[in-house]
């Protein structure tokens, strides 16, 4: 539905965003991921036409951006991290406006606002002017806005931004109901969001692309060898001497102390068999086992490894 | 284009916005219409025009001064630009319903005309052309203001840069009588907006001056348009 490839902004000699590269396919939802001023914003803007682009390709749906942006702009909702709205407008009056620009008949404007109002849950709030809604009422009808003239695409930056934890959850379930016809492409600086809403993530750090994939496979191809964690009420020569008749342990090291409590890391196959030989062993030696953790990087950590990666070679340039 | 006029007349009156507007133009030419007219003992409006004319440059950057800007401070300009509008029906649909409250307040002061019909016999030529030129003058302006408004990031920008412009070709009409510089000349007596308005006020209605004030127009809504074009893409 989406393919963009080496799409690249500049502001005068300033980088905006370069060289990226990637695809969304029909039905997913997307992870736009990436720290505050990593080009996010600039990549949405210039899907959604509200940006020209320098250099590189944007594909809609089979159109291409520069060639026939109408066309291109007619799959697309995009509800800006700002939501557009005209606060004196009332809740209908605004979307029954959005219809009119969006091209919906006039005689099917208000059954076709109608859905999405109750879809985004901002039913019982039409008659009042959007001044006068709550944050979360405000992001829910820049939503519904999204919505409004069905297009196939949404495009939504930090839909989620200034919402309380029971807003966050109701515009997740939200984005999830509409991802059965909806392909979704979510940005955000929330890696929870990100991680719980998300089938794939496309990672964006100081302007350039550092990983698309899903979030096992990144996972998965951050995790740091043959290695998980475990923390035991012992030392480590008693450890090391409880472990040590399991032939697959090749390492054993101490990384820190919580109180009689360590932290070892321990070099094997993460597999199953060997977690079970670890615990026996600990069990027979009478080693209380407190805790024992995969060598898997949680998303949190795969995007500080690779942000943090991307900005220290931005560093040395 | 007509969902943009209706939206932008119907934000004129949910905010203070237009009864302002509409409060400072009635108050003026009430002032002006009252001495002038009521108390002065004349059958002729040019006098209470004359002073609108002369307030103008601050009237119409008023009008205008909210017109991108607000837009821009709210967001909505994205939605507008990746909406099916062509940049030519949003730069008409604000440029138009501008001119609808300017025409709700040129309409209102009518009432001066009944008042001074009433008690008196006016010369109605002179009147429709008083009237007429005024309009046109409004109208231009309007324009200028609408361009210019079209580069503002926010509304005080807005309103002092089509002050201090409109204030300059308020002025040049001043100016250009006692300059006789072959090549300046021209040009600035072209930017003089409202050199062409005095035959109006004298009743005198040739094609050159209402020709002067439509092709004004025009050229600032196309410049407008264009810079817009250029926003949306750019």
């Amino acid at each position: 539905m989406i393919q963009v490839t080496g799409l690249t902004k500049r502001y005068g000699n300033k980088r905006g965003v370069e060289d990226i590269t990637f695809h969304v396919d029909q039905g997913e939802i997307v992870g736009l991921l990436g720290p505050n001023g990593a080009g996010k914003s600039t990549i949405m803007k210039m899907l959604t036409g509200c940006h020209m682009m320098t250099s590189g390709r944007i594909v809609i749906n089979g159109c291409d951006m520069l060639e026939d942006p109408d066309q291109a702009l007619r799959h697309i909702g995009f509800m800006p991290e700002l939501p557009p709205l005209y606060l004196e407008m009332e809740v209908e009056e605004y979307l029954l406006f959005a219809a009119a620009i969006k091209g919906v008949p006039k005689g099917e404007r208000k059954a076709h606002v109608e859905g999405f109002l109750g879809l985004t849950g901002v039913g019982d709030v039409r008659g009042r002017p959007i001044g006068n809604l709550s944050k979360g009422y405000r992001q829910r009808v820049g939503l519904a806005q999204a919505l409004v003239g069905d297009p196939k695409i949404l495009i939504l930056d930090e839909p989620t931004a200034g919402l309380d934890p029971r807003q966050i959850t109701e515009v997740r379930d939200l984005l999830k109901r509409l991802s059965r016809d909806h392909t979704i492409m979510v940005s955000s600086h929330i890696l929870a969001e990100i991680g719980q809403t998300c089938d794939r993530v496309v990672i964006i750090s100081n302007g350039r692309l550092v990983a698309e994939d899903t979030m096992e496979n990144l996972s998965r191809g951050q995790e740091e060898g043959n290695l998980f964690r475990l923390k035991a009420a012992c030392n480590r020569e008693e450890l090391s001497a409880a472990l040590g008749d399991i032939p697959a342990i090749e390492k054993i090291e101490g990384c820190g102390t919580d109180g009689d409590r360590r932290w070892f890391e321990i070099t094997a196959p993460d597999t199953d068999e060997v977690r079970q030989a670890v615990s026996a062993a600990l069990a027979r030696h009478q080693i209380p086992l407190l805790e024992l953790n995969s060598g898997r990087l949680s998303l949190e950590q795969v995007f500080l490894r690779l942000t943090d990666a991307r900005a220290g070679e931005g560093a040395a340039l | 284009m007509s969902i943009i006029i209706k939206k932008e007349v119907s934000s004129f009156f949910s905010t203070p916005f237009g009864y302002v507007f509409l409060g400072i133009f009635l108050l003026l030419s009430g002032m002006m219409f009252t001495i002038y007219n009521l108390l002065g003992g004349n059958g002729a409006l040019s006098g209470m025009f004359d002073l609108l004319k002369n307030v103008s440059f601050i009237i119409f950057p008023v009008l205008t001064m909210r017109m991108f800007a607000e837009e821009r401070r709210n967001g909505t300009e994205q939605l507008l630009m990746t909406s099916r509008l062509r940049c030519v029906d949003i730069v008409l649909g604000k440029f138009l319903a501008a001119g609808v409250l300017f025409g709700y307040a040129l309409a209102a002061t009518l009432v001066y005309v009944v008042i001074i019909a009433a008690h008196g016999s006016p010369n109605y030529g002179a009147l429709a052309a008083s009237y007429l030129g005024f309009a046109l003058l409004g109208v231009s302006m309007i324009a200028v203001c609408t361009f210019i408004s079209s580069f503002a990031e926010n509304q005080v920008t807005a309103a002092i840069s089509a002050f201090g412009i409109l204030f300059l070709m308020v002025m040049l009409a001043s100016f250009t009588r006692s300059l006789t510089i072959p090549v300046l000349s021209p040009i600035l007596s072209a930017l003089a907006i409202t050199t062409r308005y005095d035959e109006f006020t004298r009743g005198v209605l040739r094609p050159g001056p209402v020709a002067y004030y439509l092709g004004v127009t025009a050229v600032c809504l196309v410049m407008a348009v264009k810079n817009l074009e250029y926003r949306r893409f750019r």
